[in-house]
């Protein structure tokens, strides 16, 4: 992974966590927007222009790939380069977690 | 019955221009459509609490895009110069973000920045090679034909409004980056 990714990605804005996050499964933007609502019981919302906006944008970068078009709709999916940097992130959300307990993390 | 408003607002302007077509709304007056920027078209309507988005797209946008929008709730309706315009009636939202067209700061301000790099960028370009070298020259009097004087007076104005526009859009612009900045 080369430096721009990790510094555009690593750390990564809520939306672009829980978008990765769901694209580990073929979806379609409006389909991920409803999944995250409901995993999140309702505390986080991703509109319209953000989702439309992000799945561009890590198309571009190599994050996700498209995968097929179903009625005007495109389904992505995450590609080898979005799997590293979702583990990345899942890695430092678990430091976060452990240290907000106060505990530490072994190394 | 239509009634066609003129009204100026700037690229630095958009949240302004939502609110006010969501008071025309509110005031029985719907958006209809744009023939060029500035001149809004309406059509009387039911009076209505309907909220007004205004997305900035550098290029045109692929169907998925119209698609999305749709699936979000949006009624797409008018575009003008890559601006596209949307509204969604207000008791249609379950919360706020449903009256957004972008949820977070980071989303916005790649809007933001993508007015300033294909609009607000030309607007310079053509100040700074064409309207200032030629205000420049005709205010030297180096020039003085017979249409010289029609195009001092043309340059001039077009020297006072992009100093105008270059000053009022750079500078919203910017405090409007600085607020969704984080």
């Amino acid at each position: 992974m080369d430096d721009k990714i990790k510094r555009i990605y690593v750390p990564m804005t809520e939306s672009g966590f829980y978008i990765l996050y769901c694209l580990q499964e073929p979806q379609h933007g409006y389909g991920i927007s409803q999944q995250v609502r409901k995993m999140s019981g309702g505390q986080v919302v991703i509109s319209a222009g953000t989702m439309y906006g992000t799945l561009s944008k890590m198309e571009k970068d190599g994050l996700i790939r498209f995968c097929y078009e179903e009625e005007k709709r495109k389904l992505y999916q995450i590609s080898e380069l979005g799997k590293q940097v979702l583990d990345l992130e899942i890695a430092r959300i678990e430091r976060l977690y452990l240290n907000s307990k106060g505990e530490n993390v072994n190394e | 019955m239509n009634k066609t408003v003129i009204k100026f607002f700037t690229i630095a302007d958009y949240e302004e221009e939502e609110l006010w077509l969501r008071q025309m709304h509110q005031n029985g007056y719907k958006l209809v459509k744009m023939y060029i920027p500035c001149f809004y078209v309406f059509e009387e309507c039911e009076k209505e609490d309907v909220i007004y988005r205004l997305d900035y797209r550098s290029y045109e946008p692929d169907d998925d895009y119209w698609q999305m929008l749709k699936d979000f709730g949006w009624e797409h309706f008018a575009h003008c110069l890559n601006w596209h315009y949307y509204r969604k009636k207000a008791d249609q939202l379950e919360n706020a973000e449903d009256g957004e067209l972008f949820s977070d700061n980071a989303s916005r301000v790649e809007m933001i920045s993508s007015v300033i790099r294909t609009r607000m960028m030309p607007i310079i370009v053509i100040f700074l090679c064409c309207v200032a070298p030629n205000f420049g020259r005709y205010l030297s009097g180096e020039a003085f034909g017979p249409w010289d004087r029609f195009f001092m007076l043309f340059y001039s104005i077009m020297f006072v409004i992009y100093v105008y526009l270059i000053c009022h859009c750079g500078l919203k612009l910017r405090k409007l980056k600085d607020k969704y900045s984080n």
